[in-house]
């Protein structure tokens, strides 16, 4: 390239200065093969800059598009890829505070609605003949107490069941001087003594387990389970 | 072309959205910019479908790499140069005798524009197009490169600079002598001229 190519180049970049231009314009003016030359390189800078454009098929957006949409998956791989996609937790010292209160009022929450203790009974054999029923909610036993009286003219019972209060629960006098009475109770611990003829209180004899009733008398105890 | 003439969201909130799996969004930019990758691959490889094929190759390497792409330049600027690779290594495989390293190819240029001068052929305005076209197709690549951004697509040095690699210097020598070239062949070709 010569130094009339390389000032034309320049010329049509727009790199010469003021100076550079008019001295330029001086030399095509009188120069017919520089102004030629000249002429040519605008021609092909001003039909490059109109060249027609292709306009991109529709094949071409439509094709490209779907390579980069993933393809519609299934719930249960929608739902594999979240569960094992890694994870970031963002978080800040407030937020982290925030969660940590949180956890602390659910712990002392759940403290708070635990049971102060938790008494366990153990149950003793029966004494009486019991028999359990209606076992949808709290069950009952019904309990059959025995008492051998021949001579009583009336047996009943007074116990933690009944408030201690002989009348509510009479025995019915059988064969051979046995008084016997069948009352529900709930399972649970009971006291109770026998009260012939409305004035004498007396233990029942074949209890297993007998308990003092804080005034130097003993009561029978009857442990009721299922 | 001028790089920043849209509406909307600018690319940088596009690329942006993207990265968030929002596949709309570079779908908006691949209508922004489509004709001109469209339209560089064109001019590089001289056929059409094989100008999509290629400037299709070049936005899936943009989405696929688009995490590694730096917010500090433009998505037009990066994808143009990605584009340009594309191009660059198709004409590579398909033509290797037309690489790199035939750049300063002046004298075969000048043979074969000796073997097709033919004196009395006269070119009319609506032939000159046509004949730019394919001149440019015979261009060395790296010189049809330069032409084409600097006067098919209107980018400055600057931009060129950017997008190639290439010292504005060197693009400016790459342009003079494509030039120069598609001058003589066009001259060679209208011997009044």
């Amino acid at each position: 390239m010569n130094e009339h190519e390389l000032l034309v180049q320049r010329f049509l970049d727009q790199d010469l200065s003021p100076e550079e231009r008019v001295a330029f314009l001086q030399a095509v003016d009188s120069d017919p093969i520089l102004r030629r030359q000249w002429l040519n390189l605008e021609m092909v800078v001003a039909e490059a800059a109109q060249l027609p454009r292709m306009t991109p098929s529709a094949r071409f957006f439509t094709e490209l598009k779907a390579k980069i949409t993933p393809p519609s998956l299934s719930w249960w791989e929608r739902f594999y890829a979240t569960v094992t996609a890694p994870q970031t937790l963002e978080w800040n010292l407030a937020g982290a505070v925030a969660a940590a209160c949180v956890a602390i009022v659910a712990v002392a929450g759940l403290f708070s609605l635990k049971p102060e203790r938790v008494v366990e009974v153990p149950v003793a054999t029966v004494p009486a003949q019991t028999i359990a029923a209606g076992t949808t909610q709290q069950p009952t036993v019904f309990v059959r107490l025995v008492l051998l009286q021949p001579g009583a003219q009336s047996v009943s019972v007074a116990g933690d069941f009944n408030g201690w209060d002989p009348a509510q629960t009479k025995l019915e006098r059988s064969d051979g001087g046995v008084w016997t009475a069948t009352i529900p109770l709930k399972p649970g611990r009971y006291q109770y003594m026998f009260v012939i003829d409305r004035k004498q209180w007396i233990a029942d004899p074949l209890a297993a387990e007998e308990a003092t009733d804080g005034f130097g008398a003993q009561n029978a105890v009857l442990d009721v389970a299922i | 072309m001028p790089l920043d003439q849209q509406t909307g969201p600018d690319d940088a909130q596009l690329v942006a959205r993207s990265l968030k799996q929002d596949h709309e969004a570079f779908g908006q930019l691949i209508d922004r910019h489509a004709s001109v990758i469209v339209n560089l691959a064109y001019r590089m490889v001289g056929n059409r479908a094989e100008a999509e094929d290629l400037a299709q190759e070049a936005f899936l390497a943009a989405f696929k790499a688009l995490s590694t792409f730096r917010a500090d330049s433009k998505f037009s600027t990066w994808l143009y140069r990605i584009a340009s690779n594309k191009c660059k290594d198709w004409l590579r495989a398909k033509r290797p005798g037309m690489g790199q390293q035939d750049v300063d190819i002046d004298e075969v240029l000048d043979i074969h524009v000796a073997e097709e001068q033919t004196p009395e052929r006269l070119l009319s305005q609506q032939q000159v197009a046509l004949e730019l076209e394919q001149a440019i197709q015979r261009l060395p690549p790296l010189y049809r490169e330069a032409f084409v951004l600097k006067h098919v697509e209107g980018m400055s040095y600057e931009e060129m600079e950017e997008i190639l690699g290439v010292n504005s210097d060197t693009l400016k020598m790459r342009v003079y002598k494509g030039r120069l070239k598609l001058s003589r062949e066009l001259a060679a070709l209208n011997p009044t001229r």
